[in-house]
């Protein structure tokens, strides 16, 4: 033990104690790491492509002109509105039909396997489809999100009733809930833990659906953003749309985490 | 109450011809080795679970489904983790129709009885086993049951905590005596709770006895050290015990 703290407290030489300290900080780690994936992108960029190629520097001088662009709000503004509009659906249809497969015996069975696969089905693969019953406009772009965040949100509600402890329902029985109450009042919360996991993965999924939709279909959105400025030899431009979608993928994800904390402090509990 | 009560889950019969008869006010503890159907035949008076055989009857009512005026304590206490302690002890109230203004008159003298005020806003994983149970508690006796039934509710915490809450349940028992089934494996709890104490037994099993057990009430700690307590105690180990011992010397050939 003392042999330990001795040399814990030996001072060490300068480059040593300052190496020591910088992977001591995980922020400090962190911003490290960022500054050289940055600093490789921007000398690889500089050394070997053409001017136009997006690189740090590039995205830097742009950014603010392009995040107060009119035609750039707006393409942000749709998409987002689009995938929101779409988990909304998506959750309010994937939780009912979640919570009657996970309750009712007979639905179970009846849509498992559809269900199933459809969630494993790639959403792109059915976008053409999608196209030729809504039209080339913003509802199969709504489509196809719904389709991608959907199921994840069904199978994840089903198994989230399906495992709602024994002694839950028992005791809801011993105080003679009616159905209905139980569903409400213990299946759904009990779920809820299930339900936020299938919400993470279907955020995730429709976004990618939205912007993939977006490229098919060539409606306004963050997705035709980057194709369009891509396409006009406008990288930089086109990554500052990336980094949109990356924010809201991650805001979605600090939202729920913060849901998770406030609301359900009970579901952090293993 | 019950009469000629008979339970199967398939090929295995857990107990027979069971007949029991509990009083007004009166409290009956049923005790038997691990196994042995106890619990199964509280849930069968609950009316969780039905019999195969016989037919158990509540207030001259038979019992099919959970019915009111029947509250159940669990050994798994069954507390809703989403809920507080106090909207853990309103849910029966609240299922049964009562209001708002009614539910925060009534469920604060119900926790303030098992002793848990001030822990209202607390999640049941904040608390201590023994408060959880306690809440569970609440919870049975907030619909004012005039039978309760008793699942090991004190078979999960730890031997300190149990013997606390032994006497805190002979206190409240005492302010509102109600008939109660009160099923254990624990000899001492088994005496110090029942007016009679009912020993099952055998595979399937059946009463093998019915033990009067004629303490003075209210009980308390001094009780424990009365010697007709020790000499029921001993009955009861007797009766319990003297298959255990033939059995764990058993030699099989």
């Amino acid at each position: 033990m003392s042999g330990g703290q001795s040399i814990l407290e030996r001072p060490a030489a300068g480059f040593t104690l300052g190496a020591r300290r910088l992977l001591a900080s995980p922020l400090a780690l962190k911003a490290t790491a960022g500054i050289v994936l940055l600093g490789a992108w921007e000398g690889i960029v500089r050394a070997l492509a053409p001017a136009y190629v997006a690189k740090p520097t590039g995205i830097a001088r742009v950014f603010f002109t392009v995040i107060a662009n009119e035609q750039f709000l707006a393409a942000a503004g749709a998409t987002l509105g689009a995938v929101v509009k779409g988990l909304v659906i998506a959750i309010m249809l994937g939780t009912a039909i979640g919570l009657a497969m996970g309750r009712i015996t007979v639905v179970e069975r009846g849509l498992r396997y559809y269900v199933n696969s459809l969630f494993a089905t790639p959403m792109i693969a059915v976008l053409p489809l999608v196209t030729l019953w809504f039209g080339y406009n913003a509802d199969a772009r709504l489509a196809v999100i719904v389709f991608a965040a959907f199921f994840s949100i069904a199978v994840n509600t089903c198994d989230g009733a399906r495992s709602v402890p024994l002694e839950f329902l028992e005791v809801a029985r011993s105080f003679r809930a009616r159905p209905l109450s139980t569903l409400l009042d213990i299946v759904l919360p009990s779920s809820l833990p299930y339900l936020i996991a299938g919400m993470r993965l279907a955020a995730g999924r429709a976004l990618v659906a939205a912007v993939v939709a977006e490229f098919f279909i060539s409606i306004p959105g963050l997705g035709y953003y980057i194709l369009f400025n891509s396409r006009t030899f406008k990288h930089n431009e086109a990554f500052v749309a990336v980094i949109a979608l990356v924010a809201v993928g991650v805001s979605f994800e600090a939202m729920l985490n913060w849901v998770t904390r406030r609301y359900l402090p009970w579901a952090r509990r293993d | 109450m019950v009469s000629g009560a008979g339970k199967r889950f398939g090929g295995l019969e857990v107990f027979r011809e069971i007949s029991l008869e509990v009083g007004e006010r009166e409290v009956l503890a049923i005790i038997g080795p691990s196994g042995c159907g106890k619990t199964t035949l509280l849930r069968c008076i609950d009316g969780l679970i039905p019999l195969t055989e016989g037919e158990i009857k509540v207030e001259g009512a038979p019992v099919v489904t959970p019915r009111e005026g029947v509250a159940m304590v669990f050994q798994h206490f069954g507390l809703f983790p989403w809920k507080t302690v106090f909207q853990n002890v309103a849910y029966g109230l609240k299922l049964a129709g009562c209001s708002g203004a009614e539910i925060a008159e009534k469920i604060p003298n119900y926790i303030n009885l098992v002793g848990l005020s001030g822990f209202e806003d607390y999640y049941p994983y904040q608390v201590s086993g023994g408060m959880q149970q306690r809440c569970g508690l609440a919870r049975a006796l907030s619909v004012e049951p005039r039978v309760l039934l008793m699942d090991e509710p004190f078979g999960a915490v730890d031997a300190q905590t149990r013997e606390i809450l032994q006497f805190e349940l002979l206190r409240i028992w005492d302010m509102r005596p109600t008939t109660m089934v009160f099923v254990t494996h624990a000899i001492d709890e088994a005496v110090l709770m029942g007016d009679r104490v009912m020993v099952l037994k055998g595979r399937p099993s059946t009463v093998h006895e019915l033990i009067e057990v004629d303490l003075p009430r209210p009980r308390d700690r001094a009780t424990l050290s009365m010697p007709r307590f020790a000499e029921l105690r001993e009955r009861v180990w007797g009766t319990l015990m003297d298959d255990a011992r033939r059995a764990e010397f058993e030699v099989k050939r």
